[in-house]
C-alpha cells in the first residue's frame, strides 16, 4: 500500500473523527491562547476553543470544500471538453478562446473578484474556483478525445462495422473518464490551496465557519502576542494534506497514463 | 511561424479580449448582492437614515445598470482617465504610478532571484540526477510547492520578526520617515524572500526535467562519449536546450507571481498594487478593480505572448500555432 | 508633497540619507490605524468638536475621564444666551482667522450647519444635529440657533467650522477639505500621502500657539505592526487593542485605558417568539455575567453596561438598575414564563424554540468575540444562538428574525442623544439602528420624550433614573459593556493634558493626544 494513500486516509479520519469524539465546542475566553500541555495538546485559539479540535474541524470544511471544487470543475471541464471534441466546427473554436480568454486571468486575481463579492459565501468560492480551473480539464480531455478519435484502432473497428455508440461507449469513454479522473485529483491541491488563500485574506469563508485559512488568518494576529502554536499546527495540517493529495494525484497519473503519448 | 508574427498576432487578439474582460468584470459585480454604499460608509452606514441612504445613492450614481457604468469607464479611459477611486481616496491614475514602483521592485527583484538559484540548482540536481543533491532539492522543492505563500510569510513574520527582531514585518519604511534607499530595501527583504520561496518550486522541477531529459538525449551522450564533461558540457550542450527554453518559459509563471504578489504584500503590508486587490475587490471598488483586473490581464497576455515568442525563437524544434 | 516614486529616483542618484522621525523634541509621532484624510466635518471629521485642526462654537474641556466634560466657549465668545423658547443667541469670537487666513463671521457658521442637513450633501452626521432646526446669522458676529428641546444646546454645537467658500454643494465625501482641509485649529495641514499625514502649528491661531510644533500621523492598519513601531521606537504613541496593549509596556513606554460612553450590547429580533417574551429577555440580561466577558474578553479594559446610561452621567445614573448575574434566577424565569428545556436541551414553548442568529460586522474582531461569548454565556440557559459574521447591508434586511451585535455612544457629552433613539420606538426616518428590534417598556416612551425636551437640572436627572428603572423591569436589548479605549504612549518630558470620556469614535485623534494644543514642558 503507498503511503500516500495511507496518509490521506488518515488525514480523512482525522478531519471526521476528531470533532465527533470532543462533540460540541463551546468558547471559553478565560482560557484562550493557552500553549500547548495537558489538557490542551496542541494549545488554546483566540476564543479558548481547544486548537487541536479546531484544527480537525478547518480541515474537515477545507477538505469538503476542495473536492466539491474539483468535481464541479472537473465536470464542467468535462461537459465543454467532449462537446468541443465531438462537435467540432465553430463550437471548438469558441470554447479553445474561451480557454485562452480564461487563461489570460491569473486565477486568484479572478478568485479574489468573485469570492469578495459575495463575501463568505461557500458557493463564490466553489463558484470562482471551478471557473478559474475548468479550462485545464477542458484541455486534456478534448486533446485525449481527438487523439483516441483518430487512432488506428477506432478507425479499424468503424469498418468492421461497430455503431457510434458502442465505440463511444467502448473506447471514448474509458480514456476520457480516466483523463478527467486525473485531472479531478490534481485539482485538489489546487483547491486546498486557494480555498485557504481566500480565507487568509478575507474573502473566502467566515470565521465561524472555520477552515484552515480562517485559522491561519486568526493566527496572523495571534502570532505576534506569541501564540506560535495557532500558526504550526493548522499549517502543518494545511501543507500535510497538500502533499498528500499531490502525491496521490501523481500516483494517479502513472497509473493512467494516456495510450498515445504524453499530453500532460 | 516566427516570434515576430506571433507576437503580432497576440498583440491584436489581446485589445478585444481585455475589453471583454472588463465588461465581463463589470456584470459579474453588478450581480453581487452587496451595497456599495455600505462599503463607502463603512461603520457610519448603521447611522444614516433611509432618506440620507437615498441621498446618497443619487449623489454616488449606485443605481446605475453595469453596462452603463461599463461604457462610462471605456469613454474615461480614451480620455486618459482612469477615475477615482472611493477605497484610496485619490484618482486611480494616482494610485497606479505611486504603486507600481513598489511592485515592479518587489517582483522583478523576486523573479530575478528565484530564477537564478532554481536554474543553478536545477542543473545541479539534474546533472547528478539520483544523487544526495537532487534528493534534497527535489523533496524542498516539492514541499514548499505545497506551500501557500501566505504561510511562508506568516513563518518570517514569526520568526525573523518577532522571534529575532532582525528586521522589520511591515510597510515600506518606518512610520513617519522619508523614503530612503536604505529603509526601502531593508523592509523589502522579508516580503523578497518570501516570494523568491513561493516562486523556486516550479522553476526548479521544470528545470530539472529538462536538464535530466536532455542528459538522456542522444546528442549529450554522443558528446559524452568525445570526452566533454562537468562545465563544458553543461554550457555547451546540455543548456542551450534545457535552461533556455525554460527561461523562456518565465512568462508563463506571470499569474503565480502575481498571485504570490498579492498575498506577500498584504501580509508584509508592502505599499504595491497587488495589495490594494483585495482592498478594491472587497468593497466593490470599480475603478480601481478594473483597472487593476485589465492590468493584470493585460501582463499575463504580454507575459505568456513573450515566452511564446521566445521559445520559438530560441528552439526551431518549436512551433506554436499563435 | 513629493511622489514616493520620484523621491525615489532621486534618492538613488544622490545615496543613502538617514531616515528622518527620531526624538526631534518639538514633533511627536502618531501611529494610527484608521484611513487618512476625509477631513471633512460636514462629514463627520471630530464632530464631537475635538481636533487640531478645526474648532467647534463650543468644546470639551475636562481634567478626567470619569465625568462628563464641561463644553466651553471656543468659537463662540460666551456661553448661550436665552433668546426665546427653544432658541439661544451665541456671540461668535472676534479676530479668527482660518490657515488660509480668510476672518470668522457669522456667515461661515450657518453655511456648515446648512450644509449639514442639506440632502444633496449626503453627511453622514445628518441624524446628530437633527435637534436643531434654524441656524441664522444675528450681524456677522453672532448667529441665533432654535432647537426642538428646551435641553442644553452645546452638545449640539461642536462641529468643526468651515469657510463658506469652501462649502460644496456635492455629496460631502467629495469636497476639497477632505484632503486640504481649511480650519480655525490650533494646527493645519502641511503634507498628506495615504500612509502619513503630517501637521504643523500655526503662528496665526487665535488662541495660545502650541508648544508641539509638528505632529506627524502614520496610517499602519495592523495592529501587531502598530505594537512594534511603539516597542521600536518609530512611534511615540498609539491605539491598540486590549490583548496587545500589554505587550507593548516597557522602560519609557506607558499604557493607559480611557473611559468612553462607547457601549457593545444587543439588540434582539423583532419578529422572534422568544425575544418578544419580556420574561425572556429579562433571563437573557440577568443570565449573562458581565463581570467576566470584561475581564476575559476585554481583558480588563472595560465596564459593564446594563443599560446606555453610564456612571459618568453622575446623578442621571441609577445605580440600582444595574443587573446583577443570576444564573440560577435567570433559569426560574424562564421556566415560570413556559420556555421549558426540549429534548436537545433548548428551551420551546408551543411550538416556538428558543434559538435565533446573532449578527455582526465581520469586519471587527472585537464585535465578533463579544458575540461567541454571549453565545456561549446563553448556552446554559438553554438558549441556542449562532453567531455569523457578515456585512452591514446584509444585517439591514435581517432585523426581523436575527439579533444584532450593535455599539454606540458616538455623541456621548448629552445624555439625551445617548440614550433617547436607542431605547425610544422606531419613529419614520431614524436610522435602521436605532432599537431595530422595536421593543419597550410601558410608559418608557413618554419619559423619553419628557426627559430629552426637559432643560438640564434635577428634575432631568430624576425622569432618566425612572427612564432606567422602567427600563431594567422590562429590557428591550442586551446591553454587555462599556470599552476602556487603550493608548500605549512614550514619555518624551511633556505634560500632557489628561484624557477625557470617548466617544464611539477612536484613534490617535484622542486618548493623551485630544488637546495636544495644550501640552507644555
Amino acid at each position: 500500500m503507498r503511503w500516500p494513500w495511507i496518509v490521506l486516509a488518515v488525514i480523512g479520519l482525522a478531519a471526521v473523527g476528531i470533532p465527533l469524539v470532543a462533540g460540541e465546542q463551546v468558547a471559553d475566553f478565560s482560557v484562550a491562547l493557552r500553549p500547548p500541555g495537558v489538557g490542551h495538546l496542541a494549545g488554546t485559539d483566540h476564543s479558548g476553543y481547544d486548537l487541536l479540535v479546531r484544527t480537525a474541524e478547518g480541515l474537515r470544511v477545507s477538505l469538503l470544500i476542495a473536492v466539491v471544487c474539483a468535481v464541479v470543475a472537473t465536470v464542467l471541464g468535462l461537459a465543454i471538453g467532449v462537446a468541443a471534441a465531438l462537435l467540432g466546427g465553430w463550437v471548438d473554436a469558441v470554447v479553445m478562446r474561451l480557454v485562452d480568454g480564461f487563461n489570460a486571468l491569473p486565477h486568484l486575481v479572478v478568485g479574489i473578484v468573485i469570492a469578495a463579492m459575495w463575501r463568505g459565501e461557500p458557493l463564490a468560492i466553489i463558484a470562482s474556483i471551478a471557473l478559474t480551473h475548468w479550462p485545464a480539464v477542458a484541455r486534456v480531455v478534448r486533446a485525449e478525445l481527438l487523439a483516441v478519435a483518430d487512432a488506428g484502432w477506432i478507425q479499424t473497428a468503424r469498418l468492421a462495422g461497430a455503431s457510434r455508440w458502442f465505440i463511444a461507449r467502448g473506447h471514448l469513454l474509458p480514456a476520457v473518464t480516466g483523463q478527467a479522473l486525473v485531472a479531478m485529483v490534481m485539482l485538489l491541491p489546487h483547491a486546498v490551496w486557494h480555498e485557504s488563500t481566500l480565507s487568509f485574506l478575507g474573502v473566502g469563508l467566515s470565521p465561524d465557519r472555520a477552515s484552515l485559512g480562517t485559522l491561519l488568518s486568526e493566527a496572523r494576529g495571534d502570532v505576534l502576542s506569541g501564540a506560535w502554536w495557532t500558526l504550526v499546527v493548522p499549517a502543518a495540517a494545511l501543507i500535510v494534506t497538500a502533499l498528500a493529495f499531490a502525491a496521490v494525484g501523481t500516483l494517479v497519473r502513472e497509473r493512467h497514463r494516456p495510450p498515445v503519448g504524453q499530453v500532460w | 511561424m516566427d516570434a515576430v508574427r506571433l507576437l503580432g498576432i497576440r498583440a491584436a487578439v489581446a485589445i478585444p479580449l481585455t475589453v471583454a474582460i472588463s465588461a465581463a468584470m463589470f456584470w459579474v459585480a453588478s450581480l453581487s448582492p452587496f451595497d456599495p454604499l455600505a462599503a463607502y460608509l463603512g461603520s457610519n452606514y448603521q447611522f444614516a437614515t433611509e432618506s440620507q441612504r437615498a441621498a446618497m445613492r443619487a449623489a454616488y450614481e449606485t443605481d446605475m445598470p453595469w453596462w452603463r457604468a461599463w461604457w462610462q469607464w471605456m469613454g474615461g479611459l480614451a480620455h486618459g482617465d482612469l477615475g477615482w477611486s472611493s477605497t484610496q481616496s485619490q484618482p486611480v491614475a494616482t494610485v497606479l504610478t505611486e504603486r507600481m514602483p513598489f511592485t515592479l521592485l518587489l517582483s522583478g527583484a523576486a523573479l530575478l532571484t528565484a530564477a537564478a538559484v532554481a536554474v543553478v540548482a536545477g542543473c545541479i540536481a539534474g546533472m547528478r540526477s539520483g544523487g544526495v543533491i537532487d534528493r534534497v532539492c527535489t523533496g524542498v522543492a516539492v514541499v514548499f510547492a505545497a506551500v501557500p505563500p501566505f504561510v511562508v510569510s506568516l513563518a518570517l513574520v514569526l520568526v525573523v520578526a518577532v522571534g529575532l527582531r532582525w528586521l522589520p514585518a511591515s510597510g515600506a519604511v518606518a512610520p513617519g520617515a522619508d523614503y530612503t534607499v536604505a529603509g526601502v530595501l531593508r523592509h523589502a527583504i522579508l516580503p523578497w524572500v518570501a516570494l523568491t520561496v513561493s516562486q523556486i518550486p516550479w522553476l526548479l522541477l521544470t528545470t530539472r526535467t529538462a536538464v535530466v531529459a536532455s542528459t538522456q538525449s542522444d546528442a549529450v551522450r554522443g558528446a559524452r562519449a568525445r570526452g566533454v564533461h562537468g562545465w563544458a558540457l553543461l554550457r555547451g550542450h546540455v543548456a542551450p536546450v534545457s535552461v533556455l527554453p525554460t527561461l523562456a518559459l518565465l512568462g508563463t509563471r506571470l499569474p503565480e507571481l502575481i498571485a504570490g504578489a498579492a498575498i506577500v504584500e498584504t501580509v508584509f503590508g508592502w505599499p504595491g498594487m497587488a495589495a490594494v486587490l483585495v482592498e478594491s475587490a472587497a468593497a466593490l471598488d470599480f475603478p480601481l478593480l478594473a483597472a487593476l483586473t485589465v492590468g493584470a490581464a493585460l501582463a499575463v497576455l504580454a507575459g505568456s505572448a513573450l515566452s511564446d515568442a521566445a521559445a520559438v525563437a530560441i528552439d526551431p524544434r518549436v512551433r506554436i500555432a499563435a | 508633497m513629493k511622489s514616493p516614486a520620484i523621491a525615489l529616483a532621486v534618492v538613488l542618484v544622490a545615496g543613502c540619507a538617514a531616515p528622518s522621525g527620531d526624538a526631534d523634541s518639538d514633533q511627536i509621532v502618531l501611529s494610527d490605524g484608521y484611513v487618512l484624510g476625509g477631513y471633512n466635518p460636514v462629514n463627520g471629521y471630530a464632530e464631537t468638536g475635538v481636533s487640531p485642526i478645526y474648532d467647534g462654537l463650543y468644546r470639551p474641556v475636562a481634567t478626567t475621564d470619569t465625568a462628563l466634560p464641561d463644553l466651553a466657549p471656543a468659537l463662540a465668545s460666551e456661553p448661550p444666551q436665552p433668546a426665546g423658547p427653544n432658541t439661544w443667541r451665541l456671540p461668535l469670537r472676534s479676530g479668527v482667522t482660518f490657515s488660509d487666513g480668510s476672518a470668522l463671521d457669522s456667515a461661515d457658521v450657518v453655511a456648515t450647519y446648512q450644509a449639514v442637513r442639506d440632502p444633496a450633501v449626503a453627511s453622514e452626521i445628518a441624524t446628530s444635529v437633527a435637534p436643531i432646526l434654524r441656524v441664522r446669522a444675528d450681524g456677522p458676529d453672532a448667529v441665533t440657533v432654535e432647537l426642538n428641546t428646551a435641553a442644553d444646546p452645546r452638545p449640539y454645537l461642536l462641529l468643526g467650522i468651515l469657510p463658506s467658500e469652501k462649502v460644496e454643494a456635492g455629496p460631502a465625501a467629495d469636497w476639497a477639505v477632505n484632503t486640504a482641509p481649511v480650519g480655525t485649529g490650533p494646527y493645519r495641514l502641511e503634507s498628506l500621502r495615504p500612509d502619513q499625514a503630517v501637521m504643523v502649528a500655526r503662528e496665526d491661531y487665535w488662541g495660545e500657539p502650541a508648544q508641539i510644533k509638528r505632529v506627524v500621523y502614520t496610517y499602519t492598519p495592523d495592529d501587531n505592526a502598530r505594537a512594534q513601531a511603539m516597542v521600536a521606537g518609530t512611534a511615540d504613541g498609539t491605539s491598540l487593542p486590549p490583548r496587545l496593549i500589554d505587550s507593548v509596556e516597557r522602560d519609557g513606554i506607558r499604557t493607559v485605558g480611557v473611559e468612553s460612553a462607547d457601549w457593545r450590547g444587543v439588540a434582539l429580533p423583532a419578529g422572534d417568539p422568544f425575544t418578544a417574551d419580556p420574561q425572556a429577555r429579562l433571563a437573557m440580561n440577568i443570565g449573562v455575567d458581565r463581570e467576566a466577558l470584561v475581564r476575559d474578553v476585554l481583558v480588563g479594559y472595560g465596564r459593564v453596561a446594563s443599560t446606555p446610561v453610564a456612571a459618568v452621567y453622575g446623578d442621571a445614573y441609577d445605580p440600582d438598575a444595574q443587573y446583577r448575574y443570576d444564573l440560577e434566577r435567570a433559569r426560574t424565569l424562564l421556566d415560570a414564563a413556559g420556555w421549558r428545556a426540549g429534548a436537545d436541551q433548548i428551551r420551546e414553548k408551543g411550538g416556538a424554540r428558543a434559538t435565533f442568529e446573532l449578527l455582526y460586522n465581520a469586519q471587527d474582531t472585537l464585535r465578533r468575540d463579544i458575540s461567541v461569548a454571549f453565545a456561549a454565556a446563553m448556552k446554559p440557559l438553554g438558549i441556542d444562538i449562532r453567531p455569523r459574521g457578515t456585512s452591514w447591508d446584509e444585517i439591514d434586511t435581517r432585523f426581523a428574525d436575527a439579533a444584532v451585535l450593535l455599539g454606540g455612544g458616538s455623541t456621548p457629552y448629552s445624555i439625551d442623544s445617548q440614550v433617547h433613539d436607542t431605547l425610544h420606538t422606531r419613529v419614520p426616518d431614524s436610522s435602521p439602528y436605532s432599537n431595530p428590534g422595536n421593543f419597550t417598556a410601558p410608559g418608557l416612551d413618554e419619559l423619553l420624550e419628557r426627559a430629552s425636551a426637559s432643560p438640564s437640572g434635577t428634575a432631568k436627572d430624576e425622569l432618566y433614573r425612572r427612564v432606567q428603572a422602567v427600563y431594567a423591569a422590562e429590557p428591550s436589548h442586551v446591553f454587555l459593556v462599556f470599552l476602556d479605549h487603550a493608548y500605549g504612549y512614550r514619555d518624551l518630558g511633556w505634560q500632557q493634558s489628561a484624557p477625557i470620556l470617548e466617544p464611539h469614535a477612536h484613534g490617535v485623534g484622542w486618548g493623551p493626544w485630544w488637546n495636544l494644543a495644550a501640552w507644555k514642558r
